[in-house]
This record gives C-alpha cells, sequence and structure tokens, in this order.
C-alpha cells in the first residue's frame, strides 16, 4: 500500500476517513493519482469537473464532513 | 392524457447500471407505449447518515409523464422494467403520484425536505403515502428504496431540486469551446432557460462558450443551464457549482 496515500486518510471508528473533508479538489484530484484502484462512479453522481478525484470514486461514501473509502478498506484488510 | 410523476430510487450496486439510467429507460418506455411525454429526469440528493445504506451516494431520480395510461398500466410497465433492471443486491422502490389528483402538495414537499436532513423509516414513508394517497411500492431486498422514491416526488414538487439526468452534448469538448446564442441552446437541447448562478435569465441573444461536461439542473420550476460569468463570458457552470443542486 502506497504510504503517500496511506497518509492522506484517518482510522477512524473501523472507516478510512479522508483527512482534507469536503470541497478540497486540489488535494482529492492528487489522492485519486496516488491510487491504482480508483473507478469513476456513474456521471450524474461526479461533482468534481476533473474525473480522477476521489470525489467521483465509485468507492467513496460520503460521511457528513469527508467521505470513507470503502476500496481502501478492502484493499487493507487483504494485506493484514 | 394525464400528469404523473414517477420516482425510484436504491436499484443499484457498484458497478451496475445506475438508478438515473433506468429511470430514463422507464420515462422513454412508457412515452412509447402511450404516445405520452416524458420529461428530463432529474435526480435528487438525500440525506447522509451512518444508519442510512446506499451505494457510493443516496439518491433518487424522478421524471414527470404525460400519458393517457392508467395508474396500474403504467406501475405494471415501470415495476417490470425495474425489477429486470435493478441489481440482484439491490431494495429497490417507486413512487407514482397522480398529479391531478387531490394530493397535499404542502406536506409531500415537506417529507422530501425532511429526507435531505434527517433519517426516515420505511414504514413512516408507507403511512404517509397511504395518508396521501400515493401509490407507493418496494420490488426486492429490503425494499428500503421506497423511502427515497416518495421523497424525490417532493423534493421534484419544489422545483428547486435536482441536477438533470445526464450531459448535455452540442458539439463541445474537453478542450474545446463552442459558442452559442441562449436562443440555440435552448432550441437545441429542449431546456427552458439559461440562467445565471444568481437565477437571473439570460437574453436570447446573449452568446455562451460552452465547454467540457455541460449539465442542467431544476430550477424554478424549469429545465435550466446554469452560466458564470468569466472574463466578460458567459461560461457554463462547472460541477462543483452544481453540487448544491
Amino acid at each position: 500500500m502506497n504510504q503517500e496515500l496511506l497518509r492522506q486518510f484517518e482510522y477512524e471508528s473501523e472507516r478510512w476517513i479522508f483527512r482534507a473533508g469536503l470541497q478540497q479538489y486540489p488535494e482529492a484530484r492528487r489522492t485519486a493519482q496516488l491510487c491504482s484502484r480508483f473507478v469513476p462512479d456513474d456521471e450524474d453522481e461526479q461533482i468534481d469537473d476533473e474525473v480522477r478525484s476521489c470525489y467521483n470514486c465509485q468507492y467513496r461514501r460520503w460521511v457528513v464532513t469527508s467521505f470513507e473509502c470503502v476500496m481502501f478498506k478492502s484493499a487493507l484488510l487483504l494485506v493484514y | 392524457m394525464k400528469n404523473w410523476l414517477i420516482c425510484i430510487d436504491d436499484t443499484d450496486d457498484i458497478g451496475t447500471k445506475g438508478t438515473g439510467e433506468i429511470a430514463e429507460e422507464i420515462a422513454h418506455l412508457l412515452a412509447q407505449n402511450s404516445g405520452g411525454k416524458a420529461s428530463f429526469v432529474t435526480r435528487h440528493q438525500l440525506f447522509v447518515h451512518p444508519d442510512i445504506p446506499y451505494t457510493s451516494h443516496n439518491s433518487a431520480m424522478c421524471f414527470a409523464l404525460q400519458s393517457p395510461l392508467s395508474q396500474a398500466e403504467i406501475h405494471r410497465l415501470a415495476v417490470a422494467h425495474l425489477v429486470a433492471e435493478s441489481a440482484p443486491k439491490a431494495d429497490p422502490g417507486i413512487a407514482i403520484l397522480d398529479v391531478d389528483s387531490d394530493y397535499d402538495v404542502n406536506a409531500l414537499i415537506d417529507f422530501g425536505l425532511r429526507a435531505k436532513r434527517e433519517v426516515i423509516t420505511k414504514a413512516a414513508a408507507y403511512q404517509f403515502a397511504e395518508q396521501l394517497q400515493i401509490q407507493l411500492t418496494e420490488h426486492g431486498g429490503t425494499g428500503l428504496g421506497v423511502i427515497g422514491a416518495l421523497a424525490g416526488l417532493g423534493l421534484r414538487l419544489t422545483g428547486n431540486d435536482g441536477r438533470v439526468k445526464g450531459q448535455i452534448k452540442l458539439g463541445q469538448l474537453e478542450e474545446v469551446s463552442l459558442e452559442l446564442t441562449v436562443a440555440d441552446i435552448l432550441e437545441q437541447t429542449g431546456l427552458d432557460a439559461v440562467m445565471s448562478t444568481d437565477k437571473t435569465p439570460l437574453a436570447a441573444d446573449e452568446r455562451v462558450l460552452l465547454k467540457g461536461k455541460v449539465k442542467a439542473v431544476y430550477l424554478e420550476h424549469q429545465f435550466v443551464l446554469l452560466v458564470s460569468r468569466d472574463g466578460g463570458q458567459w461560461r457554463n457552470a462547472g460541477k462543483q457549482v452544481l453540487q448544491s443542486y
């Protein structure tokens, strides 16, 4: 697992939460560039003009102040 | 012809056909079957909360239909397609409203707005639908999609909620702009208006530069292309601006 990618998330209550939070488009784009598992969500659910952005990924689950990466969770479970 | 509002929710799973696409297919199917007319499909964002299960988002898809079909026929055709196209792990629900009936529009709008900010149970949705005499049915899984389906009707009725499903493609590309007048845009897209982000309508002869992904919203009961002023030029608003719809 890419350590730089890992640093962008915080482990809270068994969820990997994006540290930068909402509306932090440069960080979401940069993080998606680090991730080999990015898959764009349905176009109607995308919110960033730049397609490769964690905010557009089908593995993000919105929470009130950020999003949880569910692919990250399963990938780490496989590794550890 | 009667006027209907139809909304579906919770039909998808990761990697399967989206709820918006299924709604669009049902809209076309119903329009074709009856010589009726279906509107654009609008996407309505619902509450995001740990207690609410959803795929990658939590949104309902709604469209208006003008059709001579009976409610029973509309329900039969729509449900057959819904069941055939929903993901095996989905929890689909559908709500059908006879817009010409004597229902409490304010109560329905209030229900929709509540579903944007609080957790609503399936039992509460059924009870409310029965009270307002709205047809609400579930078709697999937990059936929790009935909550969003009912809420989506209310949100559409506000006239100020939702993005229009799909993109507007008039020949613009990601890196190549296309300049059109407002009149041209309206004629070629079927949209009702072009408005600035502060909701001021643009005149028919104003020119707009379209580039990249162009999407419309549902605003003031109209299908609207939102534009913003940039360097003295009107440009289609980006997804970040549309996010609040």
